[in-house]
Formats: structure tokens, C-alpha cells, sequence
């Protein structure tokens, strides 16, 4: 069934038709050839469910806060600022997307909000500064993911729900890797940009008084920081609510800086949506197609080929990793967690590994998941945002990242301690 | 054409309503914050907002299908000359009307069941389901009318030979 | 005969300890291989909390279960079953749940279109604070998370205030005040490191005992031979629902246990949650609650009807009337 799934992906997205509809479609086909009940008198109800989401709410706040600052002009002036402080580095500006993309990471607990925020908010300014797009997008892309391994994290709390662990832990766990990924992805910025000076634009410097200045151009992109992560942490709202706190202090920066009036607010609202629409079309497809397969038995598929192997530890998990790898080019993540985890955590503890250390492991694989094609959501949310060029680039901006995942998910491996020692262990 | 310059009028309405109804959650949630800092609470908040998620999406499809913003991968169709590229449209934009409609089709009775039973939401607010279903419901109506209208369009324009107007109405997001 | 299965959550005990080997082990073996199941979980297929038993009564598969609050947007009378404070020990949650069974199966065969197979329970749902409590009272004013409508408005007739936060970010928030208190299983918020975020444990039902129907779509029912059906029903009575019953009052103290450190605590290490107990002044309190303001504003939802048979059969058992007119 898995083979014939990811034949039948391939082939019907190679005719192009919508990313969304594809997974349909596999849904409808799995129901009918894979499945002894009728699953499609459930199609509408699962819809209803998949769309009927207070946690989703994060997604058109969050992008609606980006459409706010890059239509009200703050975002123009954070990254002018920004470059000040940055352009000095190989690789310029794409250092700032994933600062920022770190960022907001810690205000928001999903990638997708993540890479849509700073996409909007840092596309613009790509072809304006003269960089390559492919890097340039790849970043954003890739930082985005940083969104559910920095806490607050919806993963991990799915994560920590399904296996009975405990989610501050699991939140702890999360900060270290997460700030050792977005290093490593300015890391291997740098190393790309002195082998190929061209992919990171026009390198500037700037002298110490211009940059001092440049830091109250960095003042309105804090105050938000401030007042998203405040919110949170002073206990006022939840990481969702916070979404909606973040919406308001925009409009007040924005307004501000003299950018909102009612055309503006107009374009915005109509983004918004546009964006929100291409990326539920995608979950809800997944969704459904999550549904179909988990009543078809992909569950005791898995089940069996793992307990078929018979390996020892360290190569069951090394198997473990390369089926999330192979899953996550076609499965939407939340989707591919919960139909994973309750077969992959009992061996996974049975063979004496840490569940707190597993759930960062696999975060990782998920993050990587995201930006893998062919269903990787936050491919489509950059290039939703961009509105230029084709998909392609942003999937082969992304590689250098996957890369850096890939030796993220070996060291985690090899020294546990990076996800465990913050919870003294 | 004059069909098409309608839908994206239309579908410009729908949108900055549903963006409206984003804004409006967004100031309903600030309210119960602050209100709960108060010592008040008006409940029912994140009920409200998978409500709004609901039919802003649905709503929504619609919008995205005639502005092009649905996510499409052009590794073969980008290959191809104008002819071939706008049958893929075509082909493309047949399938999606196909799961359009079974989409709301299937939605159907979830609504009908609702009304059926008089159900309310297991919450304070005891929310008649029927109201934010027909919403959904609508929405989802809307873009499988919006999918045939387009593949009817999108055909015309095919038969008439007038490929870049095709590419223009019916391609993927902004290429090129 | 090949079943499709749909289970609770698949995270929790019940699940891991009593459906999966039921279904997968016991019933198969008994059925001497005539009968081969299907089993994924609810939270596995990314059904909404309500919708298991919506699908099930259109045989999309043919069992599901799960907790029966969850279904109650469909039948106001089904929350019946689960009335919160009026059974604080395993015993006399399983003569409550014994009381509405006749009610329970006349719900599923109209509303759902299925056969009642078993009711089993969920831990109690307790009160985790991050508040200096010493009993019901002072939950008066302090920021509340419950869930399902019954417990939101025991808790507003109590004065507190019902926030609505989704369960996954009620850690965060305990955490940090947005709620003082919450309402789980004890068991979980054990598991999950409530332990970490809240100070002070109120070991009472505030949220019920959330009893888990396994149903069978109705169709599906009336086309198995007489000899299967009870096989069925003699094999789940015996192998899952006493077996989870049984271990209810246990598996309770002993994650008490757990969070208090307070007695013998089988699950792991042991934490220093604040043990609150509830005085009889705060269950009169309780039922007084129940009695003037929650349970009739339940029988205007459910019909006088519902509320008289209940008064009838669960009222009775738990020593509560639901005031009919
Ligand atoms: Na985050
Ligand atoms: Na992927």
C-alpha cells in the first residue's frame, strides 16, 4: 500500500495538478482499493474536524501580523537596519531570515506561521538587495521549521500528549538543538557564500555610527518581539492568543511609522487569505488522506516491517530515522507523527532510549520533513510569499539545510546529552 | 473575458470579508484577554476561532482557486509548449473541481445531521452547529462552483487556441 | 468475520492495557480465528473528538469507542452519564455507570445507530492547581480550565471562571497564570509533568469519571449469528470491562500516590503535590450545585423526559434528584 501511495503521488503531482486535491484524490484511492469500509461517508465529517480548529487560528494571525509589517513599511526598515549589522557576514541578509525566523520561533508554536511571517515579511526585499533567490528562500523556508523545535512548540505538545512525557521537558529539551540548527544553518551560509560569492548579494559595510542608528530601525520589530513573547511569558495569553496580540501591536507599530490606512489594511486582509487558502487546502487533504491510511492499516504495515527486521538497537533506530526521512518527503507532519508514534515510541523505549531524546529527534526529522518536496509545507508557504519564480528554487535553496538537519539528527545521536542537558540528565 | 474579470470581483468581496472575519477573532480574542485580566472571562473564545477557521477556509479555496495561489508542482508542465502546458491546466483544474464537488457532496450531511438533531456544541456557549456548518458549508459549495465555472472558462479559451489568455486565467501561481 | 476497530485514545492505559489486547488477542483467539480485527485509534485516524461515534452509526467502521462526553453535541441526554461530584470512588462510578446502562443503549440505538458493548472508565478528572487551595471554596475566583459543558458550569455556579484553553496548551499556561487551575486524569497529568506546573492536587471527579462506550454499528450488529453475539458480549464483559473497572480505584491511589508522595507510587518517582481533600461540607456543597442550578439547566437541554428516567435510575444510585416540572 505504501508503494502504491507514493506511486500514485508522484505520478499525479508530476501532471500538475494541486497539491491539495493530489492527497484527496490518494484518499478516495486508498478508500476504495486499500480499505474494506465505506471511509468516504466520513469525507465530510473529517473535513468539518480538520477545518474546525482553534489551534489553527495561529496560521492566519501570524500571517496576517507579516502582511501588516512589510504593507505598513516596517519591514522595509527592520531589514535596511539589519542589513547594516549583517552584510558584513557572507551571505548578507540571508543571515538576518534566519535570526528572525529564531525569533519568532520563540513566540510561535508552528513552522508554518513561522516561515509565512518572516517570508512576507523578508521576500521583498530578495530581489531588491540583488540576492539569489534559491538561498535566499531556502533559508526562510528552512528557519521556519525552527518553529516547532524552539518552544513553544505544537509538535512537541502533540508529541508529549501521545507518549505520556512530560511537555516542559520536552519544551526544555527543545531550546538547545533549536539554537544549535539555526547556527548551524548560518554556518553553512557562510561556507556556501565564500565558495560562491554570487549567492549572497551585494556584500556592503557599513561604518559604526550608521549601524548605532540603525538600531532604532530595530526598535519596532522588538517592541513586537517584546509584546509577543511578553504576553506569553507574563502569563497574559496563550501561545494561540498571543497570535492575536502580536495582530494588534502591529497595527499600533505600524501606525506608528504613518503606514496603515484603508487600502492598506484592504491588501492585507486579502493576502491573508489567500495564503491561509493554499495552505488548509494542503492540510486538509492530508488530513484526509492520514485518515484513509491509518483505517486501511498503514499502522500494522509499519508494525510488521519493523518487528520483521530483528536488528539490534543502534540499527533499528538508524531504520527508524530513514523511514521518518522517506515518510516525511510525503506525509504533512502532524499527520505522519500521530500515525508514527504509537508504533515507533514503544520500541524505541523497549530498546532503552530516552523519550524526551526521541521526541527531539524526531522534531527534527519532522522539520526536515517540512521542507522536503514533494509535501512540504513550508516550500509552498515561501513561495506563496514570493509570487515569482517557480517552486523548484525554494526546494533546491533548501538542501544546504537538510544537510544541516542531517548532521543535526547524527549528533543527536551520538551525544544524547544536546537534548537532555538542560533538563540536567 | 467577462466571466472571468466577474469571478475575481466576486471573489475579491468574498476574501476581505473572510480577511474581515480574521480581524474580527483576532479582536475577540484581545477582548478576553483583557477582560480576563479583569476578572472576567466571555468564554468561548477558541470555540469561536475554529469557527471562523472553518469558514474563512472554505470561503477562502474559492478565492485562491481564481487568484491561482493553489499550490502546483511545474516540473513537467513547465517543460512543455502552450498547448500542452494549458491541457495540464485543464487537467489540473478538471480533478480539482472533481474533489470539489465530492467534497461537498459528503459535507452535505454532516450539516443535514445537524439540523436534523438540533445539535449544540458541548460548551457553554451551546452553539447551534447548524450555523457555522452552513457557512462552512456555503464555502465549500462556492469553490466547487468557482472550479467548474474555471474549467469551463479555462476549456473556451483552450478550443479558441488563445493560450496565453488560458495560462493567465488558469496556470500555476504566477509563472512567468 | 473482519472487524474494523476504532479505539480511544491510543496514548492512555486503557487502551494499551485493555482494548488492544482485547481486541487483537482475546476476542480472535476465542473466536477460534473466525473473527480477525482491524484496530487504529481514534487519535490515529485524526477523527474529532465527536465524530467517532457520528461515523460509526454510518458504518464507515464497525466499533468505535471513546469517551461518551465527547458525543453529547448530538444527544444533550447522554451527559447523563457523566455528572460530576456525585461518585468519588471506582465502586460507585461502576453502579452509576450500571444505573444509566438501559439509558446509555436506548441513546446508541437511536442517535447512533449502534449497540452498546461495554462501558469502561477513564481515571477520574481531578483539579491540578498552580494556587495556594484548600478546598472547593476556594476555586471561587480563581481562572479554571474544564472541559465539556456540565463541569464549565459547575464551576461558574462555584464562581470560578471557565477559561477556554485547548488541553495542549494547558501546561504553558498553568505555567504561567493564564489559568490557575485544570482538570485532567490524574494518571496523565502524571505522565505528562503537570507535576511541574501546578502546586496543589483536589483528588475529586470535578470533570467526572469520563466513562469510554464501546459501540458496534447497528447493522453490523444484527448481521452477526446469535452464537457470535455473544461471544462478543461475554468476552468483552469478562476480559475488558470488569478487568478496567477493577484496576479503577487502584490505579487512582496509586497516582495519587504519584503526585503526592503520599503512600506507594508504582509508576516511577514519586512528587510533593500538596494532597487537598475535600471536606463533607464542600460535597454538600457540591450537590447543592448540582441539585438548584447544574442539572436543571441539563434536563431544559435533554427533556423532562430524560431527566425523570434519570432521577429514576442514576438519581437514585447516587442519592441526587434533578428537580423536574
Ligand atoms: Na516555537
Ligand atoms: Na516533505
Amino acid at each position: 500500500m505504501i508503494t502504491a501511495v507514493a506511486a500514485g503521488l508522484i505520478g499525479l503531482l508530476a501532471l500538475s495538478i494541486p497539491v491539495g486535491v493530489v492527497l484527496f484524490l490518494l484518499g478516495v484511492g486508498v478508500s476504495e482499493f486499500y480499505s474494506a469500509f465505506p471511509l468516504l461517508r466520513g469525507l465530510g465529517q473529517m473535513v468539518w474536524s480538520a477545518m474546525n480548529s482553534a489551534t489553527l487560528i495561529a496560521i492566519p494571525l501570524f500571517v496576517l501580523l507579516g502582511e501588516i509589517l512589510v504593507r505598513g513599511g516596517v519591514a522595509a526598515r527592520t531589514y535596511s537596519a539589519l542589513d547594516r549589522w549583517v552584510s558584513w557576514l557572507p551571505g548578507g541578509l540571508v543571515h538576518a531570515n534566519i535570526a528572525t525566523a529564531t525569533m519568532f520561533s520563540a513566540t510561535s508554536g508552528s513552522s508554518v506561521a513561522t516561515a509565512a511571517t518572516v517570508a512576507t515579511v523578508a521576500m521583498p526585499q530578495a530581489e531588491r538587495l540583488g540576492y539569489d533567490p534559491r538561498l535566499f528562500s531556502g533559508a526562510i523556508a528552512a528557519g521556519g521549521t525552527l518553529g516547532i523545535m524552539i518552544p513553544p512548540s505544537i509538535n512537541l505538545i502533540v508529541y508529549g500528549f501521545l507518549t505520556e512525557t512530560s511537555i516542559p521537558q520536552l519544551f526544555l529539551a527543545g531550546l538547545v538543538p533549536g539554537l544549535l540548527l539555526a547556527v548551524g544553518f548560518s554556518a553553512v551560509t557562510v561556507l556556501l557564500c565564500l565558495w560562491r560569492p554570487a549567492l549572497g548579494g551585494e556584500r556592503r559595510s557599513y561604518g559604526g555610527a550608521e549601524r548605532l542608528r540603525a538600531l532604532v530601525e530595530l526598535l519596532p520589530i522588538i517592541l513586537l518581539f517584546t509584546a509577543v513573547v511578553g504576553s506569553i511569558y507574563a502569563g497574559i495569553a496563550t501561545p494561540t492568543e498571543a497570535a492575536a496580540v502580536g495582530v494588534a501591536a502591529a497595527f499600533l507599530i505600524a501606525g506608528a511609522f504613518g503606514g496603515v490606512d484603508l487600502a492598506m489594511i484592504r491588501e492585507a486582509l486579502v493576502g491573508t487569505i489567500r495564503i491561509t487558502a493554499m495552505i488548509m487546502l494542503v492540510v486538509t487533504g492530508a488530513a484526509f488522506l492520514n485518515f484513509t491510511l491509518a483505517a486501511a492499516g498503514l499502522g500494522n504495515e509499519l508494525r510488521a516491517f519493523m518487528t520483521g527486521l530483528g536488528l539490534e538497537p543502534l540499527s533499528t533506530l538508524l531504520v527508524i530515522v530513514a523511514i521518518y526521512i522517506v515518510l516525511g518527503f510525503f506525509i504533512e507532519t502532524l499527520s505522519l507523527m500521530v500515525v508514527t508514534i504509537p508504533i515507533m515510541v514503544p520500541i524505541i523505549v523497549e530498546l532503552g532510549y530516552d523519550k524526551v531524546w526521541f521526541g527531539i529527534l524526531m522534531i527534527v526529522l519532522v522539520e526536515m520533513a517540512l521542507i522536503t518536496p514533494p509535501v512540504g509545507l513550508n516550500l509552498y508557504v515561501v513561495q506563496g510569499a514570493r509570487r515569482s519564480g517557480s517552486l523548484r528554487e525554494v526546494m533546491v535553496g533548501c538542501i544546504p539545510y537538510v544537510l544541516v538537519m542531517l548532521v543535526m539528527v547524527a549528533a543527536l545521536v551520538a551525544v544524547p546529552d544536546l537534548a537532555l542537558v538542560l533538563n540536567g540528565r | 473575458m467577462a466571466l472571468l474579470a466577474t469571478l475575481r470581483r466576486l471573489n475579491r468581496v468574498v476574501a476581505l470579508v473572510a480577511g474581515g472575519a480574521v480581524l474580527l477573532c483576532a479582536l475577540f480574542i484581545l477582548v478576553e484577554i483583557v477582560l480576563r485580566q479583569l476578572g472576567h472571562s466571555l468564554g468561548g473564545s477558541d470555540e469561536i476561532s475554529g469557527y471562523v477557521m472553518a469558514g474563512v477556509t472554505t470561503w477562502g479555496f474559492g478565492f485562491a482557486l481564481v487568484d491561482r495561489a493553489h499550490v502546483r508542482i511545474d516540473v513537467v508542465r513547465g517543460r512543455l509548449p502552450a498547448p500542452g502546458r494549458v491541457l495540464f491546466d485543464l487537467l489540473a483544474l478538471v480533478a480539482l473541481s472533481a474533489v470539489a464537488v465530492l467534497v461537498a457532496f459528503r459535507a452535505w450531511p454532516v450539516l443535514a445531521r445537524s439540523i436534523a438533531n438540533a445539535s449544540r456544541a458541548n460548551t457553554v456557549l451551546e452553539t447551534p452547529l447548524w450555523i457555522p456548518q452552513a457557512i462552512w458549508f456555503g464555502g465549500l459549495v462556492w469553490f466547487a462552483v468557482m472550479g467548474c465555472l474555471l474549467a469551463v472558462v479555462g476549456a473556451g479559451l483552450f478550443l479558441s487556441s488563445q493560450f496565453a489568455e488560458a495560462e493567465a486565467a488558469i496556470g500555476p501561481p504566477h509563472e512567468g | 468475520e473482519e472487524l474494523s476497530v476504532v479505539g480511544s485514545w491510543s496514548g492512555l492505559p486503557l487502551h494499551k492495557q485493555y482494548e488492544a489486547p482485547y481486541w487483537t488477542e482475546t476476542l480472535p483467539d476465542a473466536s477460534g480465528g473466525d473473527i480477525t480485527v482491524q484496530l487504529t485509534t481514534h487519535d490515529q485516524m485524526g477523527l474529532g473528538l465527536g465524530d467517532v461515534f457520528t461515523l460509526l452509526g454510518q458504518g464507515v467502521y464497525d466499533v468505535g469507542m471513546t469517551v461518551a462526553d465527547y458525543a453529547v453535541a448530538d444527544a444533550p441526554e447522554l451527559e447523563g452519564l457523566d455528572v460530576p461530584l456525585v461518585a468519588l470512588t471506582a465502586d460507585k462510578a461502576k453502579a452509576m455507570v450500571d444505573a444509566a446502562r438501559p439509558m446509555v443503549e436506548d441513546i446508541f440505538h437511536d442517535r447512533f445507530n449502534s449497540e452498546v458493548l461495554a462501558i469502561a472508565p477513564y481515571p477520574p478528572q481531578v483539579v491540578f492547581c498552580n494556587a495556594d487551595i484548600s478546598g472547593l471554596d476556594d476555586l471561587a475566583g480563581k481562572k479554571i480550565r474544564g472541559s465539556g459543558r456540565m463541569t464549565t458550569k459547575f464551576l461558574e455556579a462555584l464562581g470560578a471562571e471557565g477559561i477556554n484553553v485547548s488541553f495542549s496548551e494547558v501546561p504553558g499556561a498553568l505555567q504561567r497564570g493564564v489559568i490557575d487551575c485544570a482538570v485532567t486524569g490524574a494518571g496523565s497529568g502524571y505522565s505528562a509533568g503537570w507535576w511541574e506546573v501546578s502546586t496543589h492536587l483536589l483528588p475529586i471527579p470535578l470533570g467526572g469519571w469520563d466513562s469510554v462506550v464501546t459501540a458496534m454499528n447497528l447493522d453490523k450488529w444484527n448481521s452477526l449469528s446469535s452464537e457470535t453475539q455473544s461471544l462478543i458480549k461475554d468476552t468483552i464483559k469478562a476480559d475488558f470491562e470488569d478487568p478496567a473497572w477493577a484496576s479503577a480505584q487502584g490505579a487512582l491511589d496509586n497516582d495519587i500516590a504519584c503526585l503526592t508522595g503520599d503512600g506507594e507510587c508504582a509508576s516511577g518517582e514519586a512528587r510533593s503535590m500538596t494532597l487537598v481533600e475535600a471536606t463533607p461540607e464542600d460535597m454538600a456543597k457540591a450537590r447543592e450545585i448540582l441539585e438548584s442550578e447544574v442539572l436543571p439547566a441539563w434536563a431544559e437541554r435533554a427533556g423532562a423526559e430524560w431527566a425523570t428516567r434519570w432521577n429514576d435510575t442514576v438519581g437514585k444510585t447516587v442519592g441526587v434528584t434533578v428537580p423536574v416540572n
